[in-house]
């Protein structure tokens, strides 16, 4: 029977991991409910800003703010130094979500080199900044402690320094690379440029600042003061976003498992019992031969 | 009036109000319905938004306010529900 028992250990083994996998499922489905709340609550914002900044911003103020100009490229002058923001989890168990966070920073990163700038990495969350770190790449900032309650701080903490170094005119372009939420099962990579900030397009029959709108101050004080605010959410929704993100992979990784584990249970268990019946059968018939060998 | 009060993390107020006032970047700015089309910075101190006799009161620091349509929109980045007055 030793065949026997070992099939046995495996399939409390089995039983064990499929325990954990189902828990951290329901822990997942419960923190994703709270994430996509914040997802939702971060809208309304982001939307004002939006809506606003699209009704201040000329194309003859546009040259005037260091935030929306382009600098020249690298050949001609320009700043060669260019930052990419690469959010992903503190934690791993959620499929390929960070792999597929890392491969868009990859490519992105190789994009830019091409171009003829060097890419400099800002990494919030362990997982990246562990696999790059692996690779012997060196982060500019490496940010840990943000886990899956970002605020608006955490987001200013880390772009302020960046959109500074901008206006000095060190930086090239800040990209930033998250994971969009598009919906619990639909969490892919995204890379977004927020700097030089693509300013947003205003409705076409709302177009230019309307002429009764008094102003305090004038159009170019708000500006100056509203663009770092449209950055700093740009940053915030993304890191309230993958946020969102990890816990929907998280869920649907831990529910595979979870279905996987009762499969090889079935099959497992199936073994188990076929060979048990089988010892009993041949114990009987060797107890029948046994009888008759004595009557005879 | 219809008056919302938003955070980057959440819609702190949203609801009808007879009057705002709110500290904009050089003094307060006193908002009442039809009041025309308008939007300053704000500075650091209270925003308080009254309707009727009650009234709500956030602490704000920075951000903007905005007045389109009897619609006015107080949009920050620090902002903190303030215990209600009577």
């Amino acid at each position: 029977m030793a065949k026997g028992r070992q099939l046995k250990g495996r399939i409390r083994s089995v039983q064990n991991t499929r325990k954990i996998t189902k828990t951290m499922e329901l822990v997942a489905t419960s923190k994703l409910k709270r994430a996509q709340d914040r997802v939702v609550a971060a809208r309304p914002y982001a939307a004002a800003l939006r809506e606003v900044i699209a009704d201040l911003v000329t194309p003859e103020l546009a040259e005037r703010f260091p935030l929306l100009r382009r600098p020249a490229a690298p050949g001609k002058g320009g700043p060669r130094r260019a930052a990419i923001i690469l959010i992903t989890s503190n934690r791993g168990l959620a499929g390929g979500f960070n792999a597929n966070l890392i491969k868009e920073a990859r490519r992105r990163m190789e994009a830019l080199e091409a171009e003829g700038y060097e890419p400099e990495l800002y990494g919030i969350g362990k997982k990246g900044i562990g696999f790059f770190r692996y690779l012997g790449r060196k982060f500019a900032t490496e940010r840990v402690d943000i886990g899956d309650r970002p605020t608006a701080d955490h987001a200013a903490e880390v772009v302020q320094p960046l959109i500074e170094a901008y206006e000095r005119g060190e930086l090239a372009s800040v990209d930033l690379v998250y994971a969009q939420f598009q919906s619990a099962i639909s969490t892919p990579p995204a890379t977004v440029r927020i700097l030089p900030v693509a300013a947003p397009e205003a409705k076409a029959a709302e177009k230019g600042i309307r002429p009764d709108y008094i102003l305090e101050p004038g159009p170019d004080e708000l500006l100056a003061k509203l663009l770092p605010l449209y950055v700093r959410n740009a940053l915030y929704r993304g890191l309230v976003e993958t946020a969102a993100g990890e816990h929907g992979a998280r869920r649907t990784a831990m529910k595979n498992a979870t279905d996987n584990a009762g499969e090889i249970l079935e099959v497992l268990k199936r073994t188990y019992n076929r060979q048990r019946q089988a010892a009993i059968t041949q114990e009987i018939s060797e107890i029948v031969g046994g009888a008759a060998a004595l009557q005879g | 009036m219809h008056v919302t009060v938003i955070s980057p993390e959440a819609a702190m107020f949203d609801g009808e109000a007879d009057a705002v006032v709110a500290p904009a970047f050089d003094g307060e700015v006193g908002i009442l319905p039809r009041h025309a089309p308008f939007m300053t910075l704000l500075g650091t101190g209270t925003l308080v938004v009254r309707q009727g006799g009650t009234a709500r009161r956030f602490s704000v620091r920075g951000g903007f306010l905005q007045v389109v349509d009897d619609r006015v929109r107080v949009v920050t980045e620090h902002v903190q529900g303030a215990p209600d007055e009577a």
